[in-house]
């Protein structure tokens, strides 16, 4: 009980309000006491991604064990990390060869499989936006009629095929599809991601003010 | 009309996926547009700052993305790595994505060999390193501590292109190029840049307005649109520029979808 829950939390509380107060005090110690615990922080995130790649491969390896509906695909996630990490160790972690641009068969592996796998699927979206913009963005009431406004608005003035749409439509007009997109962003989206970023700011002030004083203890495998 | 309009709003996905698939390859077919683009004044004010830099200063650019990000920002870095090339800027390049750092280091050697810099002293590429906002943290405390090696093993004290510069106050301008987190949030909150601008993917380009308007960022880079700009002021075509008509047709054809589907929806409303 008091290794597992009493000394975290007083870890938690020391750690928590010391450097709370270390932002406010410009002190060398402090700075340095920050650069230290900065570097600690630094190799323990060099560490998670091992604990991240072991835990991915052991919840893979169990699916391949119990041959379970669709293993095949976790053989193959076996095969990338495997395959890449052998073509890493034998180009020694480098993309390119000597001084010159001549790729290292992990730079191949980079350019010519990483890349447009990536690229594709992302590319993929494009196509299930066009069919969800279809079926769903209607203005089936005044809330849903203004956001559609909005959006329709911002394409438009997005691009300059849109500009040359709105020129010719709409060119009597005062103002430019550009200058109607630049107020919908600097203004009411303005106005809506400030209220956001307060309410996310004050949020984790509180949450932090929880951890610190031993409320909060999730973190500890608690409910709360 | 009636019969028409449910067969409008029942269209079988598969041909909107056809239709899209057509406008994306339009350009290909027509050949260039020729649209004329304006520059925003967002994309301007990242253009004015770096010509306003004497040469020699030293620049930072985090790459903070990923392939999946290319077309929007791949273009977007060339341009500012182009920019700051001409103006002979030392280039300090780094990334927070892992999976990015390969990139990051291509469209360095890349534009450095065009221009015929010299790694290590007009340029370095720190490449990438664990904990992102505890990167960010220990930038701003000491860069060669956080740094010690660059990305091909050179120990980076010493190196001429980095003289001058211990902490993020050592540079004067930095921009971050993002496609989320960590990205140019993560640079406002924990970064001690003395001016910074971003450069992100459209979609997360509405979220950093906040930070332009309170002067947090000098200026904002957005989508493939923002890279077009840029290379519209560096007076190079590059790929944003021939990317735009793609995005123009396509973006043209979803607003036809919007329009198709809601008159469609109103017309079987109206009806009963």
């Amino acid at each position: 009980m008091f290794l597992r829950q009493y000394v975290p939390m007083a870890i938690a509380f020391v750690i928590g309000v010391a450097f709370a107060v270390q932002y406010y005090v410009p002190h060398p110690a402090s700075e340095g006491l920050l650069t230290t615990v900065n570097d600690w922080l630094i190799v323990v995130s060099g560490f998670s991604m091992v604990l991240g790649l072991a835990s991915l491969m052991g919840s893979h390896w169990a699916k391949v064990r119990r041959a379970v509906p669709g293993w095949g695909y976790s053989l193959v996630v076996f095969l990338g990390i495997l395959g890449t990490l052998a073509v890493g160790i034998v180009s020694k972690g480098k993309m390119f060869a000597g001084e010159g641009l001549t790729l290292t068969a992990l730079g191949w592996v980079y350019d010519n499989m990483l890349v447009p796998l990536q690229g594709t699927v992302f590319s993929l979206l494009a196509f299930f936006m066009a069919s969800a913009t279809f079926r769903t963005f209607r203005a089936r009431n005044l809330e849903a009629g203004l956001l559609l406004t909005a959006a329709f608005l911002v394409m438009l003035g997005h691009v300059p095929l849109g500009e040359y749409i709105w020129d010719k439509l709409l060119g009597f007009l005062p103002s430019k599809a550009d200058q109607v997109m630049g107020w919908i962003m600097n203004v009411p989206n303005m106005a809506a991601k400030r209220g956001i970023l307060l309410g996310v700011g004050l949020g984790a002030i509180a949450t932090s003010l929880k951890i610190i004083f031993g409320i909060e203890r999730a973190y500890m495998g608690e409910g709360g | 009309m009636r019969k028409l309009a449910d067969k409008v709003l029942s269209m079988d996905r598969r041909v909107i996926y056809l239709l899209m698939a057509a406008a994306a390859l339009l350009p290909f077919v027509t050949g260039p547009l020729g649209l004329p683009s304006r520059v925003s004044p967002e994309v301007k004010a990242v253009y004015d700052r770096i010509e306003s830099l004497p040469e020699g200063s030293p620049f930072l650019i985090s790459m903070d993305f990923d392939p999946a990000s290319k077309p929007e920002l791949y273009p977007m870095a060339e341009a500012l790595v182009r920019h700051a090339f001409r103006k002979n800027l030392r280039i300090i390049g780094m990334n927070l994505w892992v999976t990015g750092s390969g990139m990051a280091e291509k469209i360095l050697s890349d534009v450095a060999e065009e221009y015929g810099k010299e790694y290590g002293k007009d340029y370095v590429y720190l490449g990438w390193a664990p904990g992102a906002t505890n990167v960010i943290l220990g930038l701003g405390q000491d860069i060669y501590k956080t740094y010690p090696k660059d990305y091909y093993g050179n120990e980076t004290s010493g190196m001429s292109v980095l003289e001058g510069v211990r902490t993020l106050k050592d540079i004067p301008f930095m921009v971050d190029l993002a496609a989320g987190d960590p990205g140019i949030e993560t640079w406002v909150v924990y970064g001690k840049a003395k001016s910074m601008a971003g450069g992100c993917t459209a979609v997360i380009a509405p979220g950093m307005y906040a930070f332009l308007n309170s002067g947090q960022l000098v200026g904002l880079i957005g989508g493939m649109r923002g890279a077009a700009e840029y290379e519209l002021l560096l007076k190079e075509m590059g790929k944003a520029t021939v990317g735009m008509d793609i995005q123009s047709t396509t973006h043209v054809l979803i607003l036809g979808l919007i329009l198709l589907s809601n008159f469609a929806f109103f017309s079987t409303r109206r009806r009963g």
